[in-house]
């Protein structure tokens, strides 16, 4: 038992912060867009997506900012996809998602092979992220607290500042108003002359961004390359942090800390080698931690009113 | 002779030479083309006696019009294709070449052992849909069924047959029984289907080294380190080549098993009172309601029954193909099984066709790859692109909305003019 309270440090609360972060920044996202009712599964190759274009920019261009940019980005149009898929042509949101995962491994591996002549992982690129750690000073000697949130490296950063930013938001200005009642009352929307297809293409187009930047973070930012296969399903917990964070970004935030907090701690068991138990035994953690999330232990609100439902809008000529 | 004589041994003739079609078609005999050719052209017939011409002529009708879409799917993501490749540098007509003549000539065989394990998870995923339900994990219910089959493979000392059999029908209940957690909390809370079967696939993915390591596979040797033992022959499924010498001596009978089960899962979705409630609940579960069907009861069946079906996709594999389970053997076969069951409009026969295409696909791939310089993640494009064409329907309304319109238009402008 003195090895488990070896690891009950400050240092498992900032590795929870850094695996939580890809995380929320793809829930804030998913916020958006689900509020604006759209539901995006394609979120999962979207961050794949923005990886692997900023690994490419990074690499290519020397700069790991130039990456972020290129990642973002990718992201965004890629998501363009889905809004297309779903609001345009009325496609199932759920189908749609799911071709776009599909087709975000392909894009990516067909890629990977031309620039990188195989597949797997990308080359390394030459400075990453992860190295620029930012002090803020005076805040950043509190202890733990400051360790925690203000001596961090910049994406993180980022992504503390959109959950304020996306709160403030949704809640305050017109727009976010508008978002919202397009997943809420679409038709009364249109009625006081605001396009619905608008808005839902604006909403998909930010979550594009956002978790293009998720993405980046996991290739630019978190490590120093990109491998296939590396979001490992954090789109979908990024769903499942929406959902249980109640629709809304700090709750999302809060949610997807602690899914960065089941990852940080199956890393600290695994490598710490506390228990004499396979090491996949930890690996499982943060997957069976979302499925309890979603299962309602953390249910105490409801999803926007028409969220996954079309919109259709009877045009001359139709 | 009578023609109500004639009827049954019209279909049965037909039946007939549909099954001595398939079997020889499967095991690489390309004269069996010409069986299913007859097979088709007979049962027309039997469709004429039955209905008579106009009867035919609709059908005729109706399937030129299911099949319009995919076909001209495939024609644009080939062009669309070919246009990737012209700007990466390859050649798009040598590349296709050997695309097609690998998929479907010289390593039909390798396309054939492809599709079988994607015939499986595309039922699994295609019976969800009709409950209105997305078995996105259906990769976690492979691995459980694989794992369970090779558990089953390495223990059981029973008579060949009856082990096979037994292989099949319990590995399939545990992978089933993998989707109850999901099956109850989307019945009892409503948590989406789509997070909880995806976290479990995570999960079955990584307890498969466990296994592994559990039952032969040691990492500190280099040769057997990512696998376990091999099964018993007694435990392996049937080659063609027992029955058809020329057949590839890797061809294993498991494509025809999947056939088999493509026409279960069509009896069982619109012949049986299961299959009418599952598809009463996906269509409108109010509706259903009010009519008195348990939705809870039809979701949790169309669940256990998916986790049933891509658990058998895993038993494929171990007990047809490897005859042991490897680590990390991710050949995507759950997430494939998506594209097919999507492509195929989630109807079980048509399953049959978009598993084989699939299979086709990468098999051609992996040749083109061997004796061109063009790389086969373009077959994953041109997959997605097919995929998006077919299941985007409201994209041809949209177009042809948008012409008409613009023909009214210009014919507006020129009624002005004069």
């Amino acid at each position: 038992m003195e090895g488990f309270f070896s690891i009950a440090n400050t240092d498992l609360l900032v590795a929870m912060i850094r695996l939580s972060t890809p995380i929320t920044l793809a829930a804030i996202g998913a916020v958006v867009c689900e509020r604006a009712g759209i539901v995006n599964i394609a979120m999962e190759g979207i961050m794949i997506v923005g990886a692997f274009f900023a690994a490419v920019g990074a690499i290519y261009s020397g700069s790991p900012w130039v990456g972020l940019i290129t990642g973002v980005v990718a992201g965004g149009i890629f998501s363009l996809i889905h809004a297309v898929a779903t609001i345009s042509f009325h496609l199932d949101h759920v189908v749609s998602g799911a071709v776009l995962n599909i087709l975000a491994m392909g894009v990516t591996r067909y890629f990977m092979v031309l620039f990188f002549g195989h597949p797997g992982t990308t080359d390394t690129i030459p400075t990453n992220l992860g190295q620029m750690q930012w002090a803020i000073p005076g805040l950043s000697k509190i202890p733990v607290i400051g360790p925690m949130f203000f001596y961090q490296t910049p994406i993180v950063y980022f992504s503390f500042i959109l959950v304020i930013l996306f709160a403030w938001f949704m809640k305050k200005t017109k727009l976010g108003l508008h978002i919202r009642a397009a997943g809420e009352h679409p038709l009364a929307l249109e009625t006081i002359g605001v396009s619905v297809y608008k808005m839902r293409y604006l909403a998909v187009f930010i979550s594009g961004l956002t978790s293009g930047l998720g993405g980046a973070y996991l290739a630019i930012e978190n490590s120093a390359s990109f491998t296939e296969g590396m979001t490992n399903g954090r789109g979908f917990i990024a769903l499942a942090a929406n959902i249980s964070g109640g629709w809304n970004p700090v709750g999302a935030f809060i949610a997807s800390l602690f899914f960065g907090f089941a990852d940080a701690l199956q890393v600290r068991f695994q490598v710490g080698k506390i228990f004499d138990i396979p090491e996949e035994i930890f690996i499982i953690f943060p997957y069976i931690a979302t499925i309890i999330a979603v299962a309602g232990l953390v249910r105490r609100s409801r999803p926007p009113k028409e969220v996954g439902t079309d919109f259709m809008i009877e045009q001359e000529g139709d | 002779m009578d023609k109500k004589m004639l009827k049954p041994v019209v279909f049965i003739l037909s039946i007939l030479l549909a099954v001595i079609g398939t079997t020889l078609y499967m095991g690489t005999y390309f004269s069996g083309l010409l069986f299913i050719l007859a097979a088709v052209a007979v049962f027309l017939v039997y469709r004429w006696l039955e209905s008579g011409k106009t009867a035919l002529i609709d059908l005729l009708k109706a399937g030129a019009r299911t099949l319009m879409v995919p076909f001209f799917g495939i024609i644009i993501a080939i062009v669309i294709g070919a246009i990737v490749m012209l700007a990466s540098n390859y050649d798009p007509i040598e590349s296709y070449r050997a695309l097609f003549y690998g998929a479907f000539v010289r390593n039909w065989y390798v396309s054939v052992l492809n599709a079988a394990p994607l015939m499986f998870t595309g039922l699994s995923v295609a019976l969800a849909f009709h409950a209105g339900l997305f078995n996105i994990g259906a990769e976690g219910q492979y691995y459980i069924g694989a794992m369970a089959a090779t558990f089953l493979g390495l223990n059981m000392n029973l008579p060949p047959v009856l082990s096979l059999v037994l292989i099949f029908i319990l590995s399939g209940m545990l992978a089933s029984a993998w989707n109850i957690v999901p099956a109850v909390l989307k019945v009892r809370t409503g948590a989406h289907e789509v997070i909880t079967t995806m976290m479990l696939a995570h999960t079955a993915r990584y307890l498969s080294p466990i296994f592994i390591r559990a039952h032969g596979g040691d990492p500190s040797t280099s040769d057997h380190a990512y696998v376990t033992d091999q099964l018993p022959e007694t435990n392996w499924l049937p080659r063609f080549n027992s029955f058809l010498p020329d057949a590839n001596y890797r061809l294993h009978v498991g494509i025809l098993v999947g056939i088999v089960m493509a026409l279960l899962v069509y009896y069982l979705l619109y012949h049986t009172r299961i299959g009418f409630e599952i598809r009463a609940v996906g269509e409108n579960k109010d509706a259903a309601r009010a009519q008195g069907i348990s939705v809870g009861k039809a979701i949790m069946m169309a669940l256990l029954f998916a986790g049933f079906l891509a658990g058998l996709a895993g038993v494929n594999q171990v007990v047809g193909l490897d005859h042991k389970l490897y680590e990390n053997l991710s050949a995507g076969y759950g997430w494939n099984g998506i594209s097919v069951a999507l492509l195929a409009g989630s109807h079980p026969i048509g399953v049959i066709f978009t598993a084989l295409l699939w299979g086709a696909l990468d098999a051609g791939g992996q040749y083109m790859a061997r004796v061109t310089d063009t790389s086969n993640s373009i077959v994953e494009i041109i997959k997605g692109i097919i995929l998006f064409l077919v299941v985007a329907k409201y994209i041809y309304a949209y177009l042809g909305n948008r012409i008409r319109r613009y023909r009214r238009r210009t014919q507006e402008a020129a009624k002005e003019a004069t």
